[in-house]
């Protein structure tokens, strides 16, 4: 009942013998945050915006010329490269950071069982989360190492030889499942925390009563408990979506977007022809198309995210 | 809780406090303990400037133990009045980083290392001072690099731009076979390959020998191998096939053709039926390599001959060094080196050696102590060379002749006369030499050529695809990058290539 | 809500014991690897246990060539940059969530805009960023690396926060307005502390992004600052990988980042509930 108060006024006018703060106040409390903001972002953004429409290639040494809207044609018509790196991100999204919010809500569910060491075996799941991607990656090449790596030797000793692993990082049909594999590793820990912090903040009486009514633990998990999580859960995926379309750090690594261009992500392209090619003008078009897919993404998500508030409160 | 957060506040300021203070000047002593520079040679003579009022000279350099000889000689440079502070940059990040201050006109830097390939890119731009003027100065034994004794290929390519000279090369790298010299003298092992296949064993000579000799040693794990039975999987042989470079080992088998990368119009040669065959010869090498093979790059193909698991490898030359150091290899002195294998061309064996990366110094124009920083540079490209090269602490390969008189400063052999065979092999490789594609823009056409040459790897295109796709993206790189000028560019390219002697 | 079947403990035990296995393994290999030496790296059947655990690794990484100071100095300006940018970030961020939560300011346009400037490709920004530090003469230090990590961690405090803000219900602080404090006071005094747990993931997490993050730091310093990201790298030269050094580096980065996890668990697991506090 007061989450309902809660929700509702959330979107409410304040009461009238507030009416007199409410106008600054919050103008002001965002006041810092929207400006600095601003300071850091704008330059970069209009300077991107007016590279979108020039051929600047750095390598050579002529001026950069105006060519309207070429950038653009030949990142959408022309490129299927660009297409190929977006269609290994949209599968680490959608297979990775699924399974990073599925293992992390699980993990954060049964955490919230735990009545002693709760503390202890959070912080010990969180370390992967602090180990910079860098280093992760080279842990990983030891790790999945075909040949003398501990987990394809462990699997060989504990099946007693039947089973052969793959090589994990050079094999086409699993290279990107290792990749993938390596980010889960490193931020499911990431969702159990946030989710575990929004599960903390919940009213227990409401799940209490829930379980008063009878209703099944995993009823009462579908029905009251994930709703509520839904909003934390959402934004906390939302993230490491958009996080995940900047994933570079661990595919150069790993495997240099090979074999082929089997783990070529797009952001590790971008980052080719930004700072490998120094094609300026393309860069900028690629990195506003981007912009233009996570934008409709995340709306997608806040939209979603609306509705399951509406959905919680009904 | 209000405890809490003062305790975690006080915790972290004490924390910053401490490393702040304890890192605050320089530690010098233990640094440099940690490692030893190489015996003094003599070997090359030189001088000391006229000292200068104590100039400082920004260097930067790819991280690690190629920025080790400016730690080795750091003495040398307060006595010419120098001071040098040393700017790493990690590795993959050398091109970027320093195009970004270039680009910016930070004057941030005084002697620039970098890769040769980008010569043409720092050039052309202007970034780079023209040395000419620098190394005719007066008195010869102070500024004199002799640039005539660096070895041609690296003195044409590495070091100048439209006949001018603008670096001085520190790193020369080229290609060479080396195998296991144990298996190939092994008696049961050439009468098993005599009666197989009716000829005798010999390190292959062409890239037929290669396939040929590489399925013959690749065993099982419990068969024998030189009499031993086998514990793991053997392999014939492995390649660089990871992203990345794998080009370079397909530009090995591809080069002997006689073809360049394109005609005189700048129309790309690369998926002629001879290119379109190398490629099918480096996709069914891999038959006989490790199963990670597509993820391996330098280092793993090194380790992977250096732990005894594969019999031969084309590798950089700097790997027989390795080889012959114990604590890094378990083959010592089983290790023979040769050509790289070659293609029959007229009834004789045409052999190829690729010459990728290799490192350069240069200055840069934008930098307020031009001369210091051009001492510091020739210094250490010059003076000191033979020193860097000929020692297993820094990854510098031999570049000037010079460097080959004195097999007896290569200390990691365990013998002169085995430094001696290792510097020869050296000087057929470098003989064999074939460049990069030295023009602006390089970078671009490298990865193109890469990408596809990976994706016949690994199975997602055929040979014939793969350079069909390639010469369709170097055609287009090469409009947007400015036909005309790259068309110019590319025969200045050429011209240097005939200088050096690298094609005809 | 608190008795539970020995059944259902034990499968709790059983999945956090696997979770703990998965993550902790490669953790564990790091400090393992961080202790051997040459040809334990890579030796078949691959070494677990190193033979002696001595600390070379540990000091040669520390004390990088050329000027010696390599380690301690990325542990110094990691410490500085995270915690800079963490500071700030919170210190804007909430109150802006706050506002963003409870009185929808500027509406949905201004709080996407927020958002969307994390979504911008980083490639993207880095060179327009570095042109700005140029002439401010900000490249590096610390303060070019923080600014430019607050561009993502802003975003990411805000919408984290503004979750949480949305969840409490606004009686409380209504109250608190109608007994005479004032906005700021009731976000300060109620509503912040009812968030506390919130509040600290989203600062741990700003400090550990800033912490790990690469291309900023490479392209925005040059020797003053370096932080621990820069230096792992340059322990693989062109020819070589130092595996123990990168090892022991990883130790070393993770164990200030534990600290502050275990120094701030009181408050990730406080299990708070909102019942109690209403009453």
């Amino acid at each position: 009942m007061a989450l309902r108060l809660g929700r509702e006024a959330a979107g409410a006018r304040p009461r009238a013998e507030t009416v007199r703060w409410s106008r600054r106040t919050p103008v002001l409390m965002i006041l810092p945050a929207v400006v600095v903001l601003a300071a850091i972002t704008l330059f970069p953004l209009l300077f991107t915006l007016r590279l979108t429409v020039l051929s600047w290639e750095l390598t050579t040494g002529f001026p950069p010329q105006f060519i309207g809207v070429q950038n653009f044609v030949r990142v959408l018509t022309q490129d299927p490269r660009f297409w190929n790196a977006m269609a290994n991100t949209g599968v680490l999204v959608a297979v990775g950071v699924g399974l990073q919010a599925v293992i992390g809500t699980g993990l954060a569910l049964e955490l919230n069982r735990l009545r002693r060491g709760r503390a202890l075996v959070l912080s010990l799941l969180l370390i992967p989360v602090m180990i910079a991607p860098v280093i992760a990656g080279f842990q990983f090449r030891m790790i999945l190492n075909d040949q003398y790596g501990p987990l394809n030797y462990l699997l060989d000793a504990l099946t007693f030889g039947r089973v052969r692993g793959f090589a994990w990082l050079a094999d086409p049909r699993v290279a990107l499942g290792a990749v993938m594999a390596t980010d889960v590793w490193q931020w499911a820990p990431f969702m159990t925390l946030v989710v575990l912090a929004g599960l903390q903040s919940l009213p227990g009486e409401l799940l209490e009563a829930a379980e008063v009514d009878g209703a099944t633990g995993l009823q009462a998990l579908r029905r009251v408990t994930l709703p509520l999580l839904l909003p934390v859960i959402v934004i906390g995926v939302l993230v490491r979506v958009m996080d995940t379309f900047k994933l570079f750090d661990i595919v150069y690594q790993l495997t240099g977007g090979g074999p082929g261009n089997v783990t070529e992500t797009i952001a590790y392209y971008t980052y080719l022809q930004g700072f490998k090619f120094f094609s300026l003008g393309y860069t900028a078009a690629m990195s506003f198309v981007q912009l233009v897919v996570i934008t409709i993404v995340a709306q997608v998500f806040l939209h979603y995210q609306k509705r399951v508030r509406g959905g919680a409160v009904a | 809780m209000r405890w809490n957060a003062r305790a975690l506040c006080a915790v972290v300021a004490a924390l910053v406090l401490a490393l702040t203070a304890g890192t605050g000047s320089a530690p010098t002593g233990p640094a440099a303990a940690a490692m030893q520079a190489p015996k003094e040679q003599h070997a090359i003579t030189w001088e000391y400037p006229p000292k200068f009022s104590n100039v400082t000279v920004n260097v930067v350099g790819d991280a690690g133990h190629n920025l080790a000889p400016y730690e080795f000689w750091r003495d040398h440079f307060p006595k010419a009045g120098i001071t040098i502070k040393i700017i790493e940059v990690p590795f993959e990040g050398v091109y970027e980083k320093e195009k970004t201050e270039f680009v910016a006109g930070s004057g941030a830097f005084d002697v620039v290392t970098f890769y040769p390939a980008y010569i043409g890119d720092f050039a052309s731009n202007g970034y780079l001072e023209p040395l000419d003027e620098y190394m005719k100065k007066q008195p010869d034994s102070v500024w004199n690099p002799h640039q005539e004794d660096v070895l041609p290929p690296f003195r044409e390519l590495y070091n100048k731009w439209a006949g001018k000279t603008y670096a001085l090369t520190i790193d020369g790298d080229a290609h060479m076979m080396i195998y296991r010299k144990d298996l190939f003298a092994n008696p049961a092992e050439q009468a098993a390959f005599k009666a197989r296949y009716g000829r005798a064993l010999a390190p292959p000579q062409t890239w037929d020998d290669w396939l040929r000799v590489g399925a013959f040693f690749t065993r099982k794990k419990g068969q024998q191998l030189a009499g031993q039975t086998l514990d793991r999987d053997f392999y014939g042989s492995a390649e660089f096939a990871k992203r990345g470079f794998s080009f370079a080992w397909f530009v090995d088998r591809w080069a002997a053709s006689g073809e360049l990368y394109f005609d005189d119009t700048m129309k790309p040669q690369i998926n002629t039926p001879a290119a379109v065959a190398a490629l099918q010869n480096f996709v069914d090498s891999l038959k006989n390599a490790p199963p990670d093979v597509r993820g391996y790059g330098y280092d793993e193909l090194r380790d992977a001959l250096l732990n005894g698991n594969v019999a031969m490898v084309v590798q950089w030359t700097d790997v027989p060094k390795k080889g012959a150091d114990p604590s890094q290899s378990k083959v010592v002195g089983r290790l023979g080196y040769g050509r790289v294998p070659g293609l029959v061309i007229g009834g004789k064996v045409v052999h190829r050696a690729m010459m990728p990366v290799g490192r350069v110094v240069a200055v840069a124009a934008s930098s307020k102590n031009k001369l210091a920083a051009y001492w510091v540079a020739k210094h250490i490209a010059y003076d000191m060379s033979l020193e860097d090269v000929s020692t297993a602490f820094t990854g510098l390969d031999v570049n000037r002749g010079v460097h080959f008189k004195h097999p007896e400063a290569y200390s990691d052999f365990k013998t002169t006369a085995e430094a001696a065979s290792y510097l020869d092999r050296v000087k057929e490789a470098l003989a064999d030499g074939y460049p990069e594609i030295f023009i602006p823009g390089a970078a671009q056409y490298e990865d193109a050529l890469d990408l596809h040459v990976n994706k016949a790897l690994a199975g997602q295109e055929t040979p014939k695809q793969a350079l069909d796709a390639v010469a369709k993206e170097w055609t287009a790189i090469t409009d947007r990058l400015g036909r005309q000028k790259q068309i110019e560019l590319w025969h200045q390219a050429l011209n240097s290539y005939k200088i050096a002697g690298l094609v005809k | 809500m608190r008795r539970r079947s020995p059944a259902r403990r034990l499968v709790t035990g059983l999945v956090l014991l696997a979770a703990l296995v998965f993550f902790l393994f490669p953790v564990l290999w790091m400090v393992l690897t961080s202790f051997k030496s040459n040809p334990e790296f890579f030796a078949y059947p691959p070494v677990f246990i190193p033979k002696s655990f001595a600390l070379t690794n540990y000091l040669n990484a520390m004390r990088l060539p050329p000027d010696g100071r390599g380690g301690l100095q990325g542990v110094r300006d990691s410490l500085i940059v995270s915690t800079g940018s963490m500071v700030i970030s919170l210190l804007a961020g909430a109150p802006a969530a706050y506002s963003f939560a409870r009185f929808r300011t500027g509406g949905e346009n201004l709080s996407f805009w927020v958002l969307s400037t994390r979504m911008f490709p980083p490639v993207a920004s880095a060179l327009p960023l570095f042109l700005v530090f140029k002439s401010l003469h900000l490249l590096d230090t610390h303060w070019a690396l923080i600014v430019a990590n607050t561009i993502f961690n802003l975003p990411f405090v805000i919408w984290l926060l503004k979750g949480f803000f949305e969840d409490l219900p606004a009686e409380l602080e209504e109250a608190a307005v109608i007994d005479g404090t004032t906005i700021f006071g009731a976000f300060r005094r109620v509503a912040l502390p009812l968030v506390a747990p919130g509040l600290v993931a989203t600062a741990l997490f700003c400090f550990i992004f800033t912490w790990n993050e690469f291309m900023f730091a490479l392209l925005l310093t040059r020797s003053d600052v370096r932080t621990l990201t820069i230096i792992v790298p340059s322990l693989v030269g062109g020819h070589e990988i130092l595996w123990g050094q990168v090892a022991a580096v990883g130790v070393v980065a993770i164990i200030p980042n534990i600290l502050l996890a275990l120094l701030l668990q009181r408050f990730l697991v406080r299990g708070l509930t909102l019942g109690a506090v209403k009453g």
